[in-house]
Order: structure tokens, then C-alpha cells, then sequence
């Protein structure tokens, strides 16, 4: 038996649907609920930003988590599997026309994403002062709050929209299978068989 | 403000039925280890070849002497147990097996209970494996034993052009697109009775290593076991053969072989505080 965390949203569709190619029954979550047992699997719907911590505390053997989160929160878990789905770019964003100049003597940055942010400035040995947001991230260099942000970009359309545009990636991001390091040794078999089985798919996928 | 009831985070608090199992613990390896041979060792708190011991040296809680010079809070027995036996009880004793029972401290208020024993120039570490399974057997546990060799991704790096990093990750992917059939095998090895198909397929450098996990795993009394021939975790001594002792998420033990001025030795710890949480359920 093996836990599966998964995150709420269109990842775990995905996940499901990957699971009902490989195994020809339906997965599906009943209304709300947050569990789905199967006789070989045990599902988890849990945050995005919580697949991680589930998986690095063994509450799940494995789960399917963006390479962005697992940066972020830089738990000790496997990653298993590129599964290529949810592909996106962590990049700095600024107002239209600016440059990115990183000899500033100080430079002010919003993000949700403090730790991959600090790693960027600290590798470039700049001092930046990292402002963490919540959300609606676009607006902080409108509003003289930082001078640029890090943010997720898939297709550059609400930066664009908010008057801001990509000066630097940082770095590109897909979700990844990721697992429990004493649940691999401890269940090696039944992690690896179902990496084998997914593995396949995505190698069908990416021949068409 | 700091209310009265507060303790420093990570400090370890035990009282009644948990300070009866620490106890408990801590007799039953004193009973085992006393019983194989090993003579008991209490070194100090405080130490001044801490920073040798340790890979990051900011876990250090540090003071100074009256000399000012620099001292640091026990963070690791090992290497301290191995230098006073070699270098200050080195005319006093010859004898060669120690265990200790002593709390390490790291920075800035990590509390860890450890039952540990050293066996100084024995090369084999089934000599204390052996040992730190049958205190778990007394302790009625049964966990589950990893046996991996460090040696192995040391070498594996240099041969495939790999990086270290790759194998502190259990890069399964990258391993498995190689497509080289004997990693391929050395990536899904899970039990000793498998080592010997998958030893025929290995390069030579590799065969010495698989071989020496096989010789641990023969000498081995205890059946619920795996190999992890791939497994690396940076550590400052052990660097070959090796092993942790694993239950749920929670590691009871670790131990390995390790050389210390051109002497091979044995050892391993016992994490006491995650065997009371477990014992205490």
C-alpha cells in the first residue's frame, strides 16, 4: 500500500487520470472528501505548497509537487520523476523599459518565493532586500514597493497585463514524483514499479 | 517574553513514563553492550577538537577557556571517544571495545540522547552491528536494518561522471536513462539473496564494495534487512561500509567503519529519543 499526496487542482486531475491509463479503473475524489482509498493506493488532497511536508514527515510514501515548491521549501525528499506536465518559469519581472542592474547598492524584491529569491541574489553577491507577499505580487513595483519581483510565469499574460515584463529567468519548473527517502528503501519495489509504470506513459507521451 | 513554563526549543524534557524508558533503554544497552566486552566511557562536555568532528561548524555551541581559547559543547561523541582512548588513555589501556551513554548538543539548544559504542581498530562491523541489533531485539523492536557502502556512489561518481549530488538525491532518473543494465541492477538491488547475480555484472571497482556488503549481510543475525547499495549521505567519518536502522520516518541508529590516523574502526550511535517516542506509543 502506498500515499499518495496530491495537490488540490488540476495536478491531481492529471495525476488521476495518469493512474486510471495505468491501471484501467477510475480515481476519482467523492464530493469534498480529502482521502480516497483504493486497494493498493491511499490518495491525499493536500495544498500545493503542503505535498512536500507530507511527504518529507511520511505521511505519504510519495506525491506529485512542482519543482518550484520543492526549491522553496528544500525538504530532503527523492525526486523520483519529471513528470512534464505544469511547466512554468520562476523569473524577475519589472516595469516595462526598466533593466535589470544588479550593482545597485540596494535592490528591493517582492516575492512568495523568499528562498529560491535570497539563493539568486546571495549566488550573484548581491544584497537584495527580499519583501515576502501573499499575492497579487504584480503590484508591488507599481506601487513602489519593490523594484522588481520573482514570480511564477507561464505565459508572461498577467505581468504583461500589470505593465511589468520578464528581465531574468531564474529557472524552469515542471512537476515532479517525488518520495519519502525511508519509504523508498523500505518499499522500493512498489515505489519503483509505479515510477516504471508512470515513466512509460510519459515516454509514450513525449513520442507523439 | 519568555513565560515560566518555556524550555529552549529543541531541549528534551522526560519525566515519569518516558524518563522510565530512557532508563529502560540505556540499562538494556549497558547490559548487552557490557556483555559483548565493552567497557564503559564518560568524556567530557566540553571539548576542543569539536570543529573536527562536525561538518557544519555553526552547529558548535561555543565557550571559551580561561586561556580564551575556544571550546565547544560534546556535538559528536565519536571522534572525541577515538582521540582521548588514542591520544591521552593510550598508556593506561589497551583495551579496544567502548560504549558510551552521553547526550551530544548542537547549536543553538539541540538536546540528542545517544547510546553509542566504538570497537577501535576491528575491521569488522559486523563486530557492533551485531551488538546494536540485539539491544533492539532485548527492546522488543523490530526496525528495519539499511545496509549500504558509501564507498559504492563515491566511486560510481567518478566512473559515470556523476555528481555527488545526484546520489545524495537518489537521482533514480538519471540513473535509470543511463541505460546501463549492472546500474540498472544496482538501483532496484533490495536483498542480500539477489547480490551475487548483480556482483557478476558490476565493473571490478565495484565488485570489492558489493562484496564487502555480502561478507556484513553473512554475518549478519538479523532477517529484516535491506541493501541501499546507492545511498550516500555526507558524513565526516564514516566512508565505506555502513548502515542505519530505520523505523517509519524515524532513524534508531546508524553506524559504519571509519579510519581515524591510519586505523580502521567501528562504530555506531543509537538515538535514544526517537526509540522513547517510539517505546513510549
Amino acid at each position: 500500500m502506498l500515499t499518495v499526496a496530491l495537490p488540490k487542482g488540476r495536478i491531481a486531475e492529471d495525476t488521476l487520470a495518469i493512474f486510471t491509463q495505468i491501471f484501467g479503473e477510475r480515481f476519482v475524489f467523492d464530493d469534498r472528501k480529502l482521502i480516497l482509498e483504493t486497494p493498493n493506493f491511499k490518495f491525499l488532497l493536500v495544498r500545493n505548497q503542503d505535498v512536500a511536508t507530507y511527504v518529507y514527515h511520511q505521511a505519504a510514501d510519495i506525491g506529485v509537487v512542482g519543482l518550484d515548491t520543492i526549491e522553496e521549501q528544500g525538504l530532503d525528499v527523492i525526486r523520483l520523476l519529471n513528470l512534464q506536465r505544469g511547466r512554468c518559469k520562476i523569473a524577475i519581472g519589472m516595469r516595462k523599459g526598466e533593466k535589470l542592474d544588479l550593482s545597485k547598492p540596494e535592490i528591493k524584491v517582492a516575492t512568495k518565493m523568499v528562498n529560491i529569491t535570497k539563493r539568486y541574489f546571495a549566488e550573484r553577491a548581491v544584497a537584495a532586500d527580499v519583501i515576502k507577499l501573499y499575492g497579487s505580487i504584480e503590484l508591488a513595483p507599481l506601487v513602489g514597493l519593490a523594484d522588481m519581483i520573482v514570480d511564477i510565469v507561464e505565459t508572461g499574460a498577467t505581468m504583461k497585463q500589470n505593465g511589468l515584463e520578464v528581465v531574468e529567468e531564474i529557472m524552469e519548473s515542471t512537476t515532479y514524483l517525488i518520495a519519502n527517502k525511508n519509504s523508498f528503501f523500505e518499499k522500493k519495489h512498489e515505489v519503483l514499479s509505479i515510477y516504471e509504470k508512470i515513466n512509460a506513459i510519459i515516454k509514450a507521451e513525449s513520442k507523439q | 517574553m519568555i513565560l515560566e513554563h518555556e524550555i529552549p526549543e529543541g531541549s528534551k524534557l522526560y519525566f515519569g513514563a518516558s524518563a522510565k524508558k530512557k532508563r529502560e533503554i540505556e540499562q538494556v544497552a549497558s547490559e548487552v553492550l557490557s556483555g559483548a566486552g565493552f567497557e564503559e566511557i564518560v568524556t567530557p562536555l566540553f571539548s576542543y577538537h569539536q570543529h573536527q568532528s562536525i561538518s557544519n561548524e555553526r552547529e558548535l555551541i561555543r565557550v571559551n577557556d580561561n586561556a580564551n581559547y575556544n571550546m565547544s559543547l560534546r556535538a559528536d561523541s565519536t571522534i572525541d571517544v577515538v582521540r582521548i582512548i588514542n591520544k591521552r588513555l593510550g598508556r593506561n589501556t589497551t583495551h579496544k571495545k567502548w560504549f558510551y551513554i552521553q547526550p551530544v548538543y548542537r547549536f543553538p539548544a539541540n538536546e540528542q540522547y545517544q547510546v553509542g559504542a566504538e570497537y577501535i581498530d576491528e575491521v569488522r562491523l559486523s563486530a557492533v552491528l551485531n551488538r546494536a541489533m540485539a539491544i533492539f531485539e532485548r527492546l522488543h523492536v523490530k526496525p528495519l536494518l539499511q545496509i549500504s557502502n558509501i564507498a559504492i556512489p563515491r566511486k560510481l561518481s567518478k566512473l559515470l561522471g556523476m555528481s555527488m549530488e545526484s546520489f545524495r538525491h537518489i537521482n533514480i532518473e538519471q540513473f535509470l536513462s543511463r541505460e546501463i543494465p549492472w546500474l540498472t541492477r544496482l538501483v532496484y538491488l533490495h536483498h542480500v539473496d539477489e547480490i551475487d547475480e548483480v556482483i557478476a555484472l558490476v565493473p571490478d571497482e565495484i565488485k570489492g564494495e558489493l562484496q564487502k556488503i555480502k561478507e556484513l549481510c553473512d554475518a549478519l543475525q538479523y532477517d529484516h534487512a535491506v541493501i541501499a547499495p546507492l545511498y550516500y549521505a555526507k558524513m565526516l567519518y564514516y566512508d565505506e561500509l555502513y548502515f542505519r536502522v530505520i523505523e517509519g520516518n524515524e532513524i534508531y541508529a546508524r553506524g559504519g567503519r571509519y579510519h581515524n590516523d591510519d586505523v580502521t574502526s567501528v562504530g555506531f550511535a543509537i538515538y535514544t529519543d526517537a526509540l522513547i517516542e517510539a517505546l513510549s506509543r
